[in-house]
């Protein structure tokens, strides 16, 4: 079999060698460089979708306790409002209450005094009447006739308002 | 417990059929390498004696300028770079974000490194010279390595190792040209135009020079290994060949010398070879291209482009 020298050049040769290295390169840069780029890729996309995710938790977390916070406030507020306005309330029924029974005690003591006059007035007329009944009775007896009863009781009844006011005048 | 049963059988299955791929790309790896064997086993003669020949022809295609020999490192490149394609797609199969295998951190390994290496050598403006760097320490390094298992290394061909020194002249002069043919012709002229003639020289020498070292290297180790292998033979001889009979044959001093040698200029000096001639590519590559005036040069086409767009546009 022959073979080459040991020191022989031969275009053909170098061409395909130099066709070789590309041919390795290109099979390197699809079989190991783009697969394991791509997983390389992938991992860094999974570990950064964890960190957003657990950023995401964290801020969710913290809006949560901010609200929490928030709506614990808003509620002591609002304990404290209600407090207040029940506070108010109440005072404003006391008044209310208050009130009222003045104005009733009031329209009692009315009710009292014009009840009073009026059974003032009642007995003033009842005895007014007996006076008229008993005067007239012992001036037709004295007198032995009778006498006209109307102009008599006009005559009495003016006689006894007279009376009645100078009593009154006196009080 | 059904739905549990059912994917513990799924994942059975799975790896199941993974160790069958796995089985044919490994076979892949090694098939190459064995019909590489018992090609030279079948079709090489032993030499007779002491010889220092190139690479044994098979047959030759008939072309202008000379004719394509088909030749042993020929075929050796093509068996390092079928096994090199599927040693690729065994690291990387089944690779995927979760799950982590040896393999997959093999894979990781080699392309960190690789980029690691090419970022701290080229520039972030060389990061896509990976694969390339990859592919070219990959060949060289496979290719010397080769000859462990009694495969003639390519890399002891001067052709071979000239096509890649060419190829990075090629890369060299593509970015050298980047930034206007003017330019590129003005580097000859520096520091002062009376240097110019010297400049061509060592330009075309740097691929020369290249091909010749890596070249050089891997044969002269196979030289060496061979030379002292003869003379270990001819001491042992001289020694024990007094003794009658089957005492004189014993080979005392070749058991264990030349594997010692073997370490050296197999081994150790294949790989050095592969990564000097990876990294002057590298180097001579980012070397070549002045980034700065391609910059500046780039800026001043953009605002003219700018400057035509605003000009077209009042129009």
């Amino acid at each position: 079999m022959q073979s080459l020298e040991v020191i022989s050049i031969n275009l053909w040769q170098i061409l395909i060698s130099l066709c070789n290295l590309l041919i390795l390169f290109l099979i390197f840069k699809k079989f190991l460089f783009k697969p394991v780029k791509k997983m390389l890729a992938e991992r860094q996309a999974l570990i950064d979708g964890r960190y957003s995710e657990a950023e995401k938790a964290k801020d969710l977390a913290l809006a949560s306790k901010k609200q929490w916070e928030d709506k614990m406030q808003k509620s002591e507020a609002e304990a404290n409002a209600i407090i207040e306005s029940a506070k108010e309330e109440a005072e404003k029924l006391s008044k209310a209450t208050l009130e009222r029974t003045a104005e009733t005690a009031d329209r009692m003591i009315k009710q009292a005094q014009s009840d009073a006059q009026l059974e003032r007035k009642k007995a003033e007329d009842g005895i007014k009447r007996e006076i008229v009944y008993i005067s007239t009775a012992m001036t037709e007896k004295l007198l032995g006739r009778e006498i006209n009863a109307k102009d008599h009781r006009e005559l009495i009844d003016s006689f006894i308002t007279n009376i009645g006011k100078d009593s009154n005048g006196d009080k | 417990m059904e739905g549990g049963k059912a994917e513990k059988a799924m994942s059975n299955k799975s790896a199941g059929r993974f160790k069958i791929i796995d089985i044919l790309l490994l076979a892949g790896v090694l098939l190459p390498l064995a019909a590489g064997i018992l090609i030279k086993v079948l079709f090489i003669p032993a030499p007779e004696g002491i010889e220092i020949s190139g690479a044994a022809i098979f047959f030759t295609i008939p072309l202008p300028l000379g004719g394509l020999p088909i030749t042993e490192s020929q075929v050796n490149s093509w068996i390092v770079i079928i096994s090199a394609l599927f040693m690729c797609l065994y690291i990387t199969h089944g690779i995927r974000a979760r799950v982590r295998t040896k393999r997959a951190l093999v894979a990781e390994w080699i392309i960190e490194k690789t980029e690691n290496l090419v970022l701290s050598n080229m520039g972030e403006y060389f990061a896509g010279f990976a694969p390339f760097i990859c592919a070219m320490l990959a060949l060289s390094g496979l290719s010397s390595l080769s000859t462990l298992i009694g495969l003639y290394p390519p890399t002891s061909d001067l052709n071979i190792v000239a096509g890649w020194a060419i190829l990075v002249f090629i890369l060299i002069t593509y970015y050298k040209m980047k930034c206007g043919p003017i330019e590129y012709l003005k580097s000859f002229a520096q520091p002062v135009p009376l240097l110019a003639p010297l400049n061509v020289i060592s330009e075309v020498a740097t691929p020369i020079s290249m091909a010749f070292r890596h070249y050089g290297n891997v044969l002269s180790g196979a030289v060496i290994s061979l030379l002292l292998a003869t003379a270990l033979r001819g001491l042992s001889s001289l020694v024990l060949g007094g003794l009658p009979g089957i005492l004189g044959d014993i080979p005392l001093f070749q058991v264990g010398i030349p594997a010692v040698l073997s370490i050296y200029f197999d081994i150790f000096s294949g790989c050095l070879q592969a990564f000097i001639f990876a990294m002057l590519t590298m180097l001579y590559v980012s070397g070549a291209f002045p980034i700065d005036t391609y910059r500046k040069r780039k800026e001043k086409k953009k605002i003219k482009k700018e400057k035509a767009k605003t000009v077209n546009g009042g129009n």
